[in-house]
């Protein structure tokens, strides 16, 4: 372990923490909307457009996040979509993450009990008022645990941004890497803002769904 | 208040209701009992059109429920502001009490109030609060439906559809998700709610309840009102054979 190459270099690594950083919250924001916006026009139950949305879930879902951004990336320019690097970065996590957020806003959704929204269609309410009162609250509560997961794993998805010359961690580590030939320092350095990175958003995740789901008795609260 | 005439419902090829004919008075209760999967509950169900039914007619006091007949003999469905103005009347309370997990007990009662009556927060909670105190919860206010027992959830949810000031109210087996010891507190809401002149349509396995509180028993068997009467007559006169056996089951399993 070279310190004195780790000192030189931390400028470098610690701006591209700041990218990375950058680009998740904002690719994971995008995706999040995205995916929120998806799942509520999916409940409009119109064929056509459900099989839209089905395919675009597919598609993002089931291609290797690599060849997406890559297509983006190089193949924007051909339909004229000509996006620099960090910006095809974030729109690429977006799109990339939104296909699973969809996913789990659709999962809470369905998890609301019937029951819940009887009651409330039986009192009389208004489909807007018994989407935003009651079935909205309810399935974001039972979202929230599996929306912190996916922010983790797709903070580490950023590392593929490098290959389309993102200036973020991972391409920061690999210049370092290349210029001193410190393979073994400049992979520890990295793995550790990693860690920060996702202990951080973990401990900001369980801080949200204990505020959450406050008002569930103890032993009905997930684990 | 309630006049259910030929009512069919079939859910796929299996016809749930055959030609149910039903009244219930202003201020009568009318107790449903019956084994179960024999429509009762889908027969409730039709009178708030919760359930869709696919023949007859239910009308409270005196209209249509979710369908408009038109002039020349053809029916289409209600519109869903005059469904949703109708529900407003029709107070209803499920099995499983169907409370909002995320609102504490004042703000469940409390949220219909605004949100359909449209009252402004301060007026909604205090009426609020005066139908949780009517239940016997004025402790529980600002408690959370899952830190209240079966009972106390169940009451709270009678206080939500109370508040609402429904012409009728409707009872889904009520207290068929309770532990035995919590029925009794929620059976006595109801019998106080009987005694001040609500009209009542009750899904229930409490015999001894209906026994005591109906003004008339209906036994529905495979989709039919096979017989109805006063207490008395369906508990100890009934001639048909499907109410005796059904009762003598019921004899059996509650005698020790």
């Amino acid at each position: 372990m070279d310190l004195e190459v780790l000192w030189r270099y931390a400028p470098s690594l610690l701006s591209g923490f700041g990218v990375t950083v950058m680009c998740w919250s904002a690719g994971g924001a995008l995706g999040l909307v995205l995916g929120f916006v998806i799942a509520l026009l999916y409940r409009l139950r119109l064929a056509p457009l459900r099989w839209l949305l089905r395919v675009f879930i597919e598609v993002f879902r089931g291609t290797p996040f690599l060849v997406q951004l890559f297509l983006l990336y190089a193949g924007g320019p051909y339909i004229g979509l000509k996006l620099s690097a960090t910006t095809a970065g974030v729109l690429g996590l977006g799109l990339y993450s939104s296909a699973y957020f969809a996913e789990i806003f659709r999962g809470g959704f369905a998890a609301v009990p019937v029951g819940q929204i009887e009651a409330a269609m039986s009192v009389g309410m208004k489909p807007f008022d018994v989407l935003w009162r009651v079935t909205l609250p309810s399935a974001l509560i039972a979202a929230v645990p599996p929306i912190v997961n996916m922010l983790i794993v797709l903070s580490k998805e950023t590392v593929v941004l490098s290959i389309i010359t993102v200036p973020e961690l991972m391409y920061q580590m690999q210049t370092m890497a290349a210029e001193t030939f410190t393979a073994f320092d400049a992979i520890f350095a990295m793995a550790a803002f990693y860690w920060l990175l996702v202990e951080g958003v973990s401990r900001l995740g369980a801080r949200l769904e204990a505020r959450v789901t406050a008002f569930m008795a103890e032993e009905a609260r997930p684990a | 208040m309630i006049e259910i005439r030929a009512l069919h419902k079939r859910f796929g090829a299996h016809e749930v209701l055959s030609g149910v004919d039903l009244t219930v008075g202003h201020s009568e209760v009318v107790c449903l009992i019956g084994p179960s999967g024999s429509g009762k509950s889908t027969l409730l169900r039709c009178v708030n059109f919760l359930e869709s039914y696919d023949a007859g007619d239910v009308r409270i006091a005196g209209k249509l429920i979710g369908y408009e007949d038109a002039s020349d003999g053809t029916r289409r469905p209600m519109g869903a502001r005059n469904l949703r103005e109708m529900r407003r009347e029709i107070g209803m309370v499920f099995q499983h009490f169907n409370l909002w997990p995320h609102m504490s007990a004042l703000h469940n009662v409390a949220e219909p109030l605004r949100r359909v009556r449209g009252l402004p927060a301060a007026e909604a909670e205090e009426r609020a609060r005066a139908m949780l105190k009517r239940v016997g919860l004025s402790d529980k206010a600002a408690a959370y439906p899952s830190h209240l027992s079966g009972g106390q959830q169940q009451r709270v949810a009678i206080a939500r559809a109370l508040a609402m000031q429904p012409r009728l109210m409707l009872f889904d087996e009520p207290t068929s998700a309770l532990d035995p010891e919590l029925v009794g507190e929620v059976l006595e809401v109801m019998k106080s709610l009987a005694a001040e002149g609500m009209t009542m349509l009750i899904v229930t396995h409490e015999m001894g309840f209906a026994a005591h509180v109906a003004d008339r028993i209906a036994f529905i068997d495979a989709g039919r009102i096979v017989e109805q009467g006063p207490p008395r007559h369906v508990f100890h006169e009934s001639a048909e054979p499907r109410v005796r056996q059904f009762l003598q089951t019921y004899h059996d399993r509650n005698s020790f």
